[in-house]
């Protein structure tokens, strides 16, 4: 097996390694690299950017917080302190102006501060008067509380904004006692400002709220100075300032109830649940929960259980952030911000896809771009590569037109025509290039020359009859090239993908026939498996003129040679009449010159045919009998032919028979063609006399060509032996013929007798102490 | 290359091949084959003579029961020692055994390659030997199917005889067989069983007693139920 054949599956080429490390490995690599590079750039911007926008959006609810915080501090601060201004000076007043300092006090707290409702003042002797704003606008209602005998009433005195009395009435007070108000009763034994819980104002349902303070005045008597202040200015302040888009606020107590809110009165649309869209504000309604303000109620709750601080609260898919905080000047009040976090956060949502997007984008791009530079470089890889093999395939034919122009003898016909076929081979990478020339009768084609390239081989002499390959013989010959990828699908070419491609397996088949000076096709050069591009077909073509001159120079030769042959055996039967009479001992037969010749020789170019014949199988007397004369009648063909075919000796041992030529002092160039003749009429002779016996061919024959040593033995002389591997060889040609009848030839003799007579290979074979040859079988003469 | 051992070449001791692995009648087989026997094995269906040579060979499981070659048993062995043993195996088998990407001399040498430590130089030269004894011009070195069917039947005999084995599978060896390889190939078993050999030769009917009826030692037929001798002669 050639060395081309073993492929070890385990070893990688370097080349195939370097390339896929700098082709692939490499470039991937650093396309991801790349890729995660940028990826953790846009994910680390990012999240600064997320975390800066997030500090941002909660500074700015902070800011807003306190500033909210602020604003309340400051609408509820009036009545704190306009109560401790009032006391104070209430306290020190003497009792006759004690009414009109407070009525000129209240009314201008009620003129400049808008939020502020009413003022009170009632003592320890159920003494009480009010001041308050009446519906009409810019209109104050002086009212105090006045007895007439049993009776108790509030007597109303209203005043316009420039203090004109414009308006008296009386109004029964009941059983009204202010000591029985919550608003003076709640300020015993309390220091500084008490504030009520709001409260519905019947008047105008009003949400309102009572601070109140008491203190003693000079005359020993117990006041309590109150300030009602309108939660309802809160209400519409909270709804006026913009927190974010949709972001709302509220106040709550510390018992959950709600004291301010956008829109207080209407529970607003947009925290509120369904069924409480539209309606009035009750007390019950007030009490903060899941149903009226679920968003506000989650922000409370956190409240309750984690303290003041900022919350995320999640509900309906929707995330929210809630800001809780304690309002001062207030009894625990808590002031709730709750902002939808897109609204906020949409900057930092809005920068985080810009990141995704940016990060996505320069991604793809890098990805694109790897796989370009990718493709680019096996672009590139494979443009050199194909560089690459143009030049070494251009060096290829440069190197094989200088052989074929520098070889000796391109032109000889008798020389061999090796540097055709290897070159053939070396341009076209065929696994076989063949030189094909048809007979000059075309009844067959004979191979000139054959060269393997795996095996770096050359044979050839291989001759096929036109009857085995009419197809193919007719597509040659009709002169175009031929060039077929499975030659046993095609039916011109199928008989001769089983005679000659099929020993190597090869497959496609190219033809291009040789025209020589003739005009007229001479042969074909085949090539096998081979990979030919187009520019490439000068190279064919400049074999095939070369072939043609060869091959017109051999048809020439051949025709001569026919001449010459005719007129020797002319010759020959001229010369038959004078040889002397044979003597006969082992020999059948024997030369005239035989008797001449004394002691041993060596020849160098005996020609030797060995039968064999089987052993008979002998039953009786009468076999004996028998077989003497079949082998008597044997005997004659035998010598019969000798003598024509004027072989040199012919020596009978056993069931064998050696005939043998050429055993001359000069080399005899046509001692093998003799051999040759006798043994195609031999077989002839045996296989018919053979079959009048009604027996089947029990014989084979061997011939070989090559040096021996021998001559006359014994005293007499009578006895001429031959020895040496020309007779071993031919012996066991005869021996291993493949079937009875059969001649079979080796090498040497396939050499010389190839261009006129047909022979078949039977295939390459090793032989201890031979080495590996080729056996044929001789077929028949041209 | 000596070899010393005592007892039967090959002995089936109440061998019942899986019928799954082989197809074989699942009944014991009892054979004893001693050192130059032969013995002849009338086997109709021809399919079961190669897995019959197979179970000789211990490439079938048993049911139960043991086959032992040279006095080893199949299934104690281990791998290596299994396939150092079978190295001593000749076999001519009906099976395809001849590869298509492989040359015949290759694949004539292959099993003595794969099986033994014999070197190609000694494998080589000895296979030209027996290529030539069985009517080659040499070792073929062409792909099987460039070789002729004759010249393939003489390659069998090559390559079952290469390596002097101590066992001789034959299945059907000289069916269409030419009269000078039959008798090249008895020359040949003749001589291996003159150094010990043991030859199961596996074939239908009696056509192998015609012309080897002499080297018979011993004749069995191939049954359901398993081994049954029959009378020589």
């Amino acid at each position: 097996m050639s060395s081309k054949e073993i492929i070890d599956p385990v070893v990688i080429d370097e080349t195939d390694r370097e390339r896929t490390w700098v082709h692939f490995v490499l470039p991937f690599f650093l396309t991801v690299v790349a890729l995660g590079v940028i990826a953790w750039v846009g994910i680390t911007s990012y999240k600064a950017t997320n975390n800066g926008a997030l500090k941002l959006t909660r500074d700015l609810m902070d800011a807003s917080q306190r500033y909210i915080g602020q604003e309340v501090g400051g609408y509820i601060m009036p009545a704190s302190a306009g109560d401790m201004v009032a006391s104070s000076m209430l306290a020190y007043t003497p009792p006759q102006l004690r009414d009109k300092i407070f009525y000129s006090y209240s009314t201008t707290m009620l003129q400049k501060v808008p939020q502020l409702q009413s003022f009170y003042l009632a003592n320890d002797q159920g003494d009480f008067i009010l001041i308050t704003r009446a519906q009409q606008k810019g209109v104050f209602d002086h009212i105090k509380l006045v007895t007439k005998g049993k009776q108790r009433f509030f007597r109303h005195t209203l005043y316009n904004i420039r203090g004109i009395k414009i308006k008296e009435y009386e109004q029964s007070a009941g059983q009204y006692d202010p000591r029985e108000r919550s608003w003076y009763k709640d300020t015993a034994n309390v220091k500084g400002i008490k504030w009520a819980k709001p409260f519905l104002f019947p008047a105008d349902r009003q949400l309102v709220m009572t601070s109140s303070i008491r203190f003693h005045s000079d005359d020993g008597h117990t006041f309590v100075y109150a300030a009602n202040i309108s939660l309802n200015e809160l209400s519409d302040y909270l709804g006026d300032i913009k927190i974010g888009h949709d972001g709302n606020a509220m106040i709550v107590d510390n018992d959950g109830r709600m004291i301010a809110a956008r829109d207080m009165l209407i529970v607003p649309h947009l925290f509120s649940s369904r069924w409480a869209v539209g309606r009035r504000l009750t007390s019950e309604s007030r009490v903060l929960g899941p149903t009226n303000h679920p968003i506000f109620a989650l922000g409370y709750d956190h409240y309750r259980v984690m303290g003041p601080g900022a919350a995320y609260i999640t509900r309906k898919g929707k995330s929210y952030i809630v800001l809780s905080s304690k309002l001062k000047y207030s009894t625990g009040w808590v002031l709730l911000i709750v902002v939808p976090e897109k609204d906020f956060s949409s900057f930092a949502t809005q920068s985080r896809r810009q990141s995704l997007k940016f990060v996505g984008i320069i991604i793809v791009f890098s990805g694109l771009l790897g796989g370009l530079f990718i493709r680019q470089l096996r672009r590139a890889e494979r443009g050199l590569r194909i560089i690459t093999e143009q030049r070494s395939q251009m060096i290829r034919e440069s190197t094989a037109v200088w052989k074929v122009a520098v070889a000796p003898d391109l032109f000889n016909p008798t020389a061999e025509p090796t540097v055709l076929t290897e070159q053939l081979v070396q341009v076209t990478q065929a696994r076989r290039a063949s030189l094909w020339r048809f007979l000059h009768d075309g009844a067959g084609i004979i191979c000139e020359d054959s060269y393997d390239g795996m095996q770096n081989t050359h044979t050839g002499g291989f001759q096929i009859g036109r009857s085995q390959l009419e197809p193919f013989f007719l597509a040659v010959e009709e002169g175009n090239i031929i060039e077929v990828p499975s030659a046993d699908l095609d039916e011109r070419t199928k008989a001769f993908d089983r005679l000659v491609m099929r020993e190597i397996g090869t497959h496609a088949l190219s033809m291009y026939p040789i025209t020589g000076s003739l005009q007229r096709v001479q042969g074909v050069l085949i090539l096998e498996d081979a990979t030919i591009a187009p520019y490439q077909q000068y190279f064919m073509a400049l074999v095939s003129a070369i072939s043609g001159i060869r091959f017109s120079a051999q048809t020439q030769n051949e025709s001569r040679l026919s001449s010459r042959e005719d007129a020797k055996e002319k010759d020959n039967k001229i010369e038959k009449s004078i040889l002397s009479p044979l003597q006969f001992n082992n020999l059948l037969m024997q030369d005239p010159a035989l008797d001449s010749m004394r002691g041993v020789g060596v020849y160098d170019a005996v020609a030797v045919l060995v039968v064999t014949f089987s052993d008979p199988v002998i039953m009786n007397v009468r076999d004996v009998e028998s077989l003497l004369t079949l082998i008597s009648r044997l005997a004659i063909d035998v010598k019969t032919v000798a003598e024509e075919k004027q072989l040199f000796a012919v020596e009978l041992a056993g069931h064998r028979m050696i005939c043998m030529a050429g055993c001359t002092t000069q080399s005899d160039s046509n001692a093998l063609v003799c051999i040759a003749d006798a043994a195609l009429k031999m077989r002839e002779a045996f296989i018919r006399t053979l079959a009048d016996a009604d027996l089947e061919p029990v014989f084979s024959m061997g011939i070989d060509y090559g040096p021996a040593f021998g001559g006359m033995l014994g005293e007499e002389g009578h006895v001429f032996n031959l020895w040496g591997q020309t007779v071993s060889l031919a012996e066991l040609m005869a021996e291993s013929a493949s079937d009875p009848g059969v001649i079979q030839v080796t090498e040497r003799v396939y050499a010389v007798l190839r261009e006129q007579y047909l022979l078949r290979s039977r295939g390459t074979f090793f032989a201890s102490n031979l080495g590996v040859g080729r056996a044929y079988t001789l077929v028949a003469r041209r | 290359m000596k070899i010393s051992f005592t007892g039967p070449l090959l002995e089936l001791k109440n061998a019942v091949p899986s019928f799954e692995e082989s197809g074989l009648p699942p009944v014991p087989f009892n054979m004893r084959l001693m050192p130059g026997d032969c013995v002849f094995i009338d086997i109709h269906d021809i399919s079961r003579a190669t897995m019959l040579a197979d179970v000789c060979s211990g490439l079938v499981p048993l049911e139960s029961g043991s086959v032992q070659f040279m006095g080893f048993d199949w299934c104690r062995l281990n791998e290596k020692e299994v396939n150092s043993l079978r190295g001593r195996i000749g076999r001519i088998t009906k099976r395809r055994s001849w590869p298509d990407f492989m040359p015949v001399h290759m694949a004539i040498m292959l099993q003595q390659l794969y099986h033994t430590t014999i070197s190609q130089e000694t494998l080589l030269f000895d296979a030209a030997v027996l290529s030539e004894e069985f009517g080659l011009p040499g070792l073929p070195m062409l792909n099987p199917n460039s070789m002729s069917a004759m010249d393939l039947h003489r390659a069998n005999c090559v390559r079952a005889l290469l390596g002097r084995p101590q066992l001789l599978l034959l299945e059907d060896p000289m069916r269409d067989a030419s009269r000078e390889l039959i008798d090249a190939f008895l020359r040949a078993i003749t001589r291996a069983r003159d150094y010990g050999a043991g030859v199961v030769w596996l074939a239908s009917g009696n056509a192998m007693r015609k012309y080897y009826q002499q080297g018979v030692t011993s004749a069995l037929r191939f049954t359901d139920n398993g081994f049954v001798t029959v009378r020589m002669g």
